[in-house]
């Protein structure tokens, strides 16, 4: 019974994504309505720019309708629409500012969790905090804690080592301990 | 960047990634995807793919002189059994089956197919203007595949797939050839 109920949305993704394949755009809008909300914030984090960003989730939405046919569909459609997401992002990027990020000092302890917070905190207040952290430290706390992706899969996802992830991820968390004036776990 | 709601979050994970756009995206996005699809679609055809409709085309165009000289223009079954059978259902003219690789360019095969192609050539101008059309546009798409392959294997004469397509190709003229031959031969006396 869970299976069925768990199967139903990808099934009808399924099908949603065989059409826009074939070449059905309203297939693809339905699509698109989906998971615009997830690309552009993921674009929207990882740029900081609501213009930039909102020309990365277009070209997301582009570059996807192009790969279409070869995309599997046993696959997620979310992770796939993310990876071209962060591609299109660190690309737009990388063009507005040359000055490279120096990598991440090693850091002790664990970073898997929940990112739990000391004391309730505005989302304003939260998400203020997280712009305001180093790129690299940015993009790997937002795939890794909030869009729920491990941290080999974030640094897959940004090409960068597993090993790199990790640490950006340490730096993100004292980061924002010092930014919250509280733990962050 | 600004966040939509003043509520009050205790972890990370209940920001949750979805932030909707300003304004609705898809309008721009719809505008590009007509163009962007029809202008990828030749560019994601392999060579590979393009090379192996083009001998799939010099087949079909092969089995489809056989089937319409088979069906109009051979004797009807019980008749004298001199002309060739329907190609579709048959094995290769023993000419053809007999070629390979290194026939291909060797000057008796070449000779030996510009004879019976000036023989088809006469034996074509017996037969209706119906059949003359099937028969050349069946060649020209024969012709056409065999060009495309020689020029692909001149940059690529290792290919083996190429070379095996090329043969199969050869086959299939071959093939038309020897089945328009045999249908002037039985048709004499339609």
């Amino acid at each position: 019974m869970q299976a069925e109920v768990q199967s139903g949305p990808v099934e009808w993704e399924g099908a949603l994504v065989q059409r826009a394949a074939a070449g059905d755009t309203r297939a693809f809008e339905r699509l698109y309505r989906e998971h615009a909300g997830r690309v552009y914030g993921l674009c929207l984090r990882m740029t900081r720019d609501p213009q930039l960003a909102q020309d990365c989730t277009q070209d997301t939405f582009i570059n996807a309708w192009k790969a279409l046919p070869q995309f599997q569909t046993r696959s997620s459609l979310g992770t796939w629409l993310h990876r071209i997401a962060v591609n299109v992002s660190l690309g737009k990027r990388r063009r507005s500012s040359a000055v490279a990020e120096a990598p991440p000092q090693d850091e002790e302890g664990d970073i898997a969790g929940e990112w739990v917070l000391e004391t309730p905190v505005e989302v304003r207040e939260l998400e203020t905090a997280i712009e305001g952290l180093p790129e690299g430290a940015r993009d790997a706390l937002v795939l890794h804690a909030l869009y729920g992706y491990s941290h080999e899969e974030a640094a897959q996802m940004l090409g960068i080592a597993a090993g790199t992830c990790k640490a950006q991820l340490h730096r993100a968390r004292r980061l924002l301990r010092e930014r919250l004036q509280m733990e962050v776990n | 960047m600004s966040a939509p709601e003043e509520r009050k979050v205790k972890s990370l994970a209940e920001l949750g990634g979805a932030i909707q756009p300003p304004h609705d995206l898809w309008p721009r996005i719809e505008a590009q995807l007509a163009g962007v699809r029809t202008a990828a679609t030749p560019a994601t055809r392999t060579p590979l793919a393009r090379w192996r409709w083009l001998a799939a085309a010099a087949m079909v165009a092969s089995i489809a002189v056989g089937v319409w000289i088979g069906r109009d223009l051979l004797p009807l079954p019980g008749g004298p059994a001199t002309g060739s059978p329907v190609a579709g259902n048959q094995a290769p003219p023993a000419g053809a089956a007999a070629v390979n690789a290194a026939y291909i360019s060797d000057p008796r095969y070449v000779r030996e197919r510009d004879q019976l192609m000036r023989s088809v050539q006469e034996r074509l101008q017996a037969m209706p203007p119906q059949t003359r059309a099937k028969v050349a546009a069946s060649l020209a798409v024969i012709e056409t595949a065999k060009k495309d392959l020689e020029s692909a294997l001149g940059k690529n004469p290792s290919n083996a797939l190429l070379q095996e397509l090329l043969i199969n190709t050869y086959q299939d003229e071959m093939r038309v050839l020897t089945d328009v031959h045999e249908a002037g031969n039985a048709g004499t006396g339609i």
